[in-house]
């Protein structure tokens, strides 16, 4: 790629940049660093939920189809990362358990309709993307992962291999872009699942390297890290691009990627003695307020609130004068919106003068969590 | 389980709320069809996960309701 600098046409380049990716925010996956763990803050999660994904790191998910089988836990082990990064997810067997024919057991992450639309996924358009991360287990052999569209109708099994043991490779995996199948476009919606598979079972396997018109989640003949008891899979450095070839990992600035988690999950902590919000007394026992959120959200989101009180951890709506009523009573949530929700006050003590203000009080630190996760 | 909330007092008047609350978690869930949570609490209500009305009581056409719900 010649380029030429002169007095007359200033600086000027023959031909294309070698790839789409030669420039950063090419990465589709967000937090591959695994630098934000919002939800744990480095505390380990065993994965019980056999009905739905339970996120752990920011923006990974984890499934089990049986309960207790492995937890996920940010630098689990304390090993050293690979050069480059500071922290990693870490899986780690529970048991030795035999994979059911149907069951599956993964750490996965779904990308946003608005961040892969432009793939062109089930078009004649459809552009190649390139997955590359750095893994570590103590166990070796045949890996599976595989990429999916939101209905499952659509996926692309693959392996990668690792040679030794309790050490960090690195690993690539190119696909051809989908021209079939329906695809989420520009929307909020799921536009692509990314499945890294921690034991698959046989039907939600298939062939590595082509697209199949089924549900596959891994490819076949994987290794199960949760058939043995304290194995360990570790893995950062993880992105998605367009392309054909992995190019350096885009390092995005802490509160970049802080921020890009922010639409999909909020922890709000507020410390002892601040103020959750200024709001009004709508009666002698109701009070209402609005919280703004940090950012905007995907969807409206799911508002979790510490609970009523007056002990160490509760929040309280106070008089204008600032005491505690007599008596707190119960808070709710209404009109959560994608910016802001309303926490209602009810069924307190008649110790406000209505039309006076009050405000939303936390007794010690607290936390306000709001999600909106694929 | 989970539960509907009272109604709002608006300067419209009483109107219903547009979130519910997951009591496991005391999570508000918001009506809204592209929240996660929202579709989970329809799936598991129709399933057989209890509903309760804003006074606590069991409703028992939690099915019929579910199916009133954007």
């Amino acid at each position: 790629m010649p380029i030429t600098i002169d007095g007359t046409n200033g600086i000027t380049q023959a031909g294309e940049f070698n790839s789409d990716s030669s420039f950063g925010f090419k990465n589709r996956i967000i937090n591959g660093a695994m630098v934000i763990d919002q939800r744990n803050a480095g505390a380990s999660v065993t994965i019980t939920n056999t009905s739905d994904t339970t996120y752990t790191l920011d923006r990974f998910g984890a499934y089990g189809s049986q309960a207790s089988k492995f937890s996920v836990q940010q630098n689990a082990g304390s090993v050293t990362p690979p050069v480059g990064f500071s922290n990693y997810l870490g899986a780690t067997s529970l048991s030795a358990y035999t994979v059911g024919s149907a069951e599956v057991f993964d750490i996965r992450q779904f990308i946003e309709g608005f961040n892969t639309a432009d793939l062109g996924w089930g078009t004649a358009n459809a552009k190649t993307v390139t997955l590359s991360f750095w893994v570590r287990s103590s166990l070796t052999g045949t890996f599976g992962g595989a990429v999916t569209n939101n209905a499952n109708t659509r996926s692309y099994p693959f392996t990668y291999t690792i040679s030794v043991a309790n050490t960090w490779e690195y690993k690539t995996i190119t696909i051809a872009g989908d021209t079939s199948g329906t695809w989420v476009g520009a929307t909020n919606g799921v536009g692509l699942k990314l499945f890294l598979g921690l034991g698959v079972g046989s039907t939600l396997s298939g062939t590595a390297g082509a697209w199949a018109g089924s549900n596959f989640l891994s490819a076949t003949g994987a290794t199960s890290v949760v058939g043995t008891n304290g194995a360990t899979f570790y893995i950062t450095g993880v992105q998605l691009e367009v392309g054909s070839t992995a190019t350096s990992f885009d390092y995005r600035p802490y509160g970049t990627e802080l921020s890009l988690c922010y639409r999909y999950y909020q922890s709000i902590a507020y410390t002892a003695n601040s103020i959750l919000a200024i709001g009004l007394c709508t009666s002698t026992t109701n009070q209402e307020c609005t919280i703004i959120l940090l950012q905007t959200m995907r969807s409206n989101p799911t508002i979790t609130l510490p609970s009523a009180g007056q002990t160490s951890g509760t929040i309280s709506f106070l008089t204008s004068a600032g005491a505690y009523p007599a008596t707190t009573g119960t808070n709710t949530v209404n009109n959560p919106s994608v910016n802001n929700f309303v926490v209602s006050g009810g069924s307190y003590s008649a110790s406000f003068v209505q039309g006076n203000a009050t405000w939303l009080y936390p007794n010690g630190n607290v936390t306000i969590r709001a999600s909106a996760e694929l | 389980m989970y539960k509907l909330l009272p109604q709002q007092k608006t300067p419209n008047g009483l109107v219903d709320a547009n979130a519910i609350l997951r009591i496991a978690d005391n999570a508000y869930i918001p009506f809204d069809p592209d929240n996660t949570d929202y579709q989970t609490f329809k799936k598991e209500v129709l399933v057989g996960a209890e509903l309760q009305d804003a006074d606590g009581n069991v409703m028992t056409d939690a099915s019929a309701y579910i199916a009133s719900l954007p």
